[in-house]
């Protein structure tokens, strides 16, 4: 019997070694960023911004996304808190590495959709604890990816990988990922400042299955180091509904919902 | 102004409103905002230069292919009467390809910041100089805009029946700017007015674009000078052939223009730019006796470049300015070349309740400035309290004190407390 437990484990463990060794962290990352969402998403998000005192602030933001194959763009509208309403943000990602996103808002007291630089990426999005970056689509090939290790969690296996930035001038000085093996959806997300710093954790709290297309309804970012978070959630999720294409232009941030 | 009808009127409008409201809650939007402004001249009596309290609401309504919106407002001064109006009221018609929006309303044009190049459609009310919020600047004009789609591109066409000037601040306003001469003015206004006629409507059509690569806008236009020219005549009397006095009549004329702006990410950083160029513009010159009784007709070019960009946390824009009079004659009373730079930094603190904002208008020909740092606190969700100054900085020259030298002793500090619904 003993024989047969120490053969199993073996196995276990060597299996175990071959998983980790049989996937890169690249591809780890590839296959996060390969999973199918949808050709368009439309929903309701809340973010709901909690700071060091416990004090709450909500935003509430329709929004709607859609990949046209080299681009994907997505479009929002601030419905409240009333300061901002009838603002929009719109923004247009590309599968070219080498092309930077182009961004829009349009401002209602100013009566002008203005364009905004990609470089504002690291800003943080309507003062909540996610940047820009946090909210869009990193391409994988932007940085060095090395697993970690491996972990068992609710018996699924979870790969951990840590992302090192090739622009040493990133706001992040790397990232630890953990994501599952079988659905390769992650589910936490460490961030490190330039000093090599905790700065910010991410969890997924909830998530919605459509169809096979798994939907992350609910995530917190914690800023460790302000001792604030956000919480972000998405409600109303609906997918593959044929979002017209006019949907994401000049015409429509102006005119709103 | 208002008289007692019209604030009868307007209550009773309200009343109705907020019936409608109730019973078409889901399909009619009340938002707006309440605001209290308070501001103290920095001079040694510490005048109040200004004591406001504002309403302004905006009930829209939209049903698929109809969207309506009205903007009333209400400005309260102590010691006056109520001064109420509409900044916007106007329907929205949507085609598939195809937008109509008739009635009052803002239109907004170019991509310059706090500088009016190609931004020439909605007037500026300037009864507080440049200092009111961008929505207040502008003034709302009746008009008929349509705008046809086609992909990311856009033709706007605008046709104003009606002619609307810059509001200028009255007499007593310490942002009032008399011409100064050697002899005493009388006013004539019989020639101010434009009459309402089909032949004196304005028209502007406008082709933009957005793409990856840049975003841009061609316009042309055929319209009436917001600012008019003031025609000097001198007064005569028998028997003496030196003028005793000068009569002034402020006349609108006609002006073209033509111009276009753009916008596209360089490096990191927002790159702008906007031109326009004006024909017929009428500027006032002297004549051989030194008297500023000539009117020349020239040509003119306005242009800007700016960049806006971060370093670190901090947003930085910056503008360069040029108005350039072609074909300059020396009598002419205006400088040949205008130049200005204007400066934005603002930064964010605190989960953006807390903002810090410097702006600034540097007049380059006087060496005059207009400074304005403000910081903003949230203290909840829609209700902000912002404390500022204006600072305005005299140019070394006595004799031209510059746009913004002009009100060296206007320096104040303000609070605004505004509260959004």
């Amino acid at each position: 019997m003993k024989r047969i437990v120490m053969a199993v484990m073996l196995i276990a463990l060597f299996s175990g070694q071959l998983m980790a060794t049989d996937i890169t962290g690249l591809q780890v990352i590839q296959n996060v960023d390969n999973r199918p969402t949808g050709d368009d998403m439309q929903g309701d998000l809340k973010m709901t911004l909690v700071n060091s005192r416990g004090e709450t602030r909500v935003r509430d933001i329709k929004q709607f996304t859609r990949d046209f194959g080299d681009v994907e763009k997505k479009i929002m509208f601030f419905m409240s808190p009333a300061d901002v309403r009838n603002t929009s943000f719109m923004s247009w990602s590309y599968d070219d590495e080498s092309k930077s996103d182009d961004q829009w808002i349009y401002l209602p007291a100013l009566k002008r959709v203005k364009r905004i630089s990609s470089d504002s990426n690291s800003d943080y999005f309507m003062g909540s604890d996610f940047t820009y970056d946090d909210l869009g689509d990193r391409h994988p090939s932007e940085d060095r990816h090395e697993i970690l290790r491996t972990e068992e969690v609710d018996g699924r296996t979870v790969y951990v990988v840590e992302s090192v930035p090739k622009d040493e001038d990133y706001m992040y000085s790397r990232t630890v990922t953990w994501v599952f093996a079988d659905t390769w959806v992650g589910y936490k997300k460490e961030y490190y400042d330039e000093d090599d710093d905790l700065l910010k954790i991410l969890t997924v709290e909830e998530q919605e299955d459509h169809d096979g297309i798994i939907v992350l309804t609910r995530t917190k970012m914690t800023h460790v180091q302000k001792n604030q978070h956000t919480v972000m959630s998405f409600s109303n999720v609906t997918l593959n509904q044929g979002i017209d294409e006019g949907k994401f232009t000049e015409r429509i941030m102006r005119r709103g919902l | 102004m208002m008289n007692r009808t019209t604030l009868l009127a307007l209550g009773a409008a309200l009343i109705l409103l907020s019936s409608v409201s109730v019973s078409h809650a889901q399909s009619i939007d009340l938002n707006g905002y309440v605001r209290s402004y308070t501001g103290v001249l920095t001079n040694e009596q510490n005048d109040y230069s200004i004591i406001q309290n504002t309403l302004d609401l905006r009930m829209s309504r939209s049903s698929g292919k109809i969207a309506l919106l009205a903007n009333p407002y209400i400005y309260q001064y102590p010691n006056r009467d109520l001064d109420i109006g509409l900044r916007e009221a106007y329907m929205d018609i949507y085609f598939a390809n195809m937008d109509l929006r008739i009635g009052k309303q803002q239109i907004i044009w170019g991509k310059a910041d706090g500088v009016f190049i190609t931004d020439i459609i909605s007037p500026k009310d300037l009864s507080e100089f440049l200092l009111r919020d961008f929505e207040e600047i502008r003034v709302g004009v009746t008009a008929l805009k349509a705008d046809y789609y086609l992909a990311d591109n856009t033709l706007e066409f605008v046709w104003i029946p009606t002619f609307t000037p810059t509001l200028m601040p009255d007499n007593t306003s310490i942002w009032s700017r008399v011409p100064e001469f050697s002899l005493p003015v009388v006013y004539d206004y019989s020639l101010s007015e434009i009459p309402g006629r089909l032949e004196n409507s304005e028209v502007f059509l406008k082709f933009s674009g957005m793409s990856s690569l840049l975003d841009y806008e061609l316009m042309a236009g055929s319209m009436w000078d917001d600012d008019p020219t003031i025609h000097v005549d001198p007064i005569m009397e028998v028997g003496n052939p030196q003028p005793v006095g000068l009569t002034l009549t402020p006349q609108h004329h006609r002006l073209s223009l033509v111009g276009g702006s753009f916008s596209t990410e360089l490096a990191g950083a927002v790159v702008r730019g906007e031109a326009a160029y004006y024909m017929g513009k009428q500027f006032g010159a002297n004549n051989v006796r030194g008297l500023p009784t000539d009117v020349l007709e020239k040509d003119y070019l306005h242009y800007l470049v700016g960049t806006d960009f971060s370093v670190g946390s901090t947003n930085f824009s910056a503008q360069f300015i040029q108005m350039l009079v072609l074909d300059y004659e020396e009598s002419i009373l205006q400088d040949e070349q205008d130049n200005m730079i204007t400066f934005l930094a603002y930064q964010t603190f605190l989960q953006e309740t807390l903002m810090a904002n410097l702006f600034a208008y540097v007049g380059l020909n006087n060496k005059d400035a207009l400074i304005r740092p403000t910081v903003t606190y949230d203290f909840a969700d829609g209700f902000e309290v912002l404390a500022g100054a204006n600072v305005f900085i005299a140019g070394d020259d006595e004799v031209e004190s510059g746009y913004f030298g002009y009100y060296d002793d206007n320096d104040m500090v303000y609070l605004k407390v505004k509260y959004s619904f």
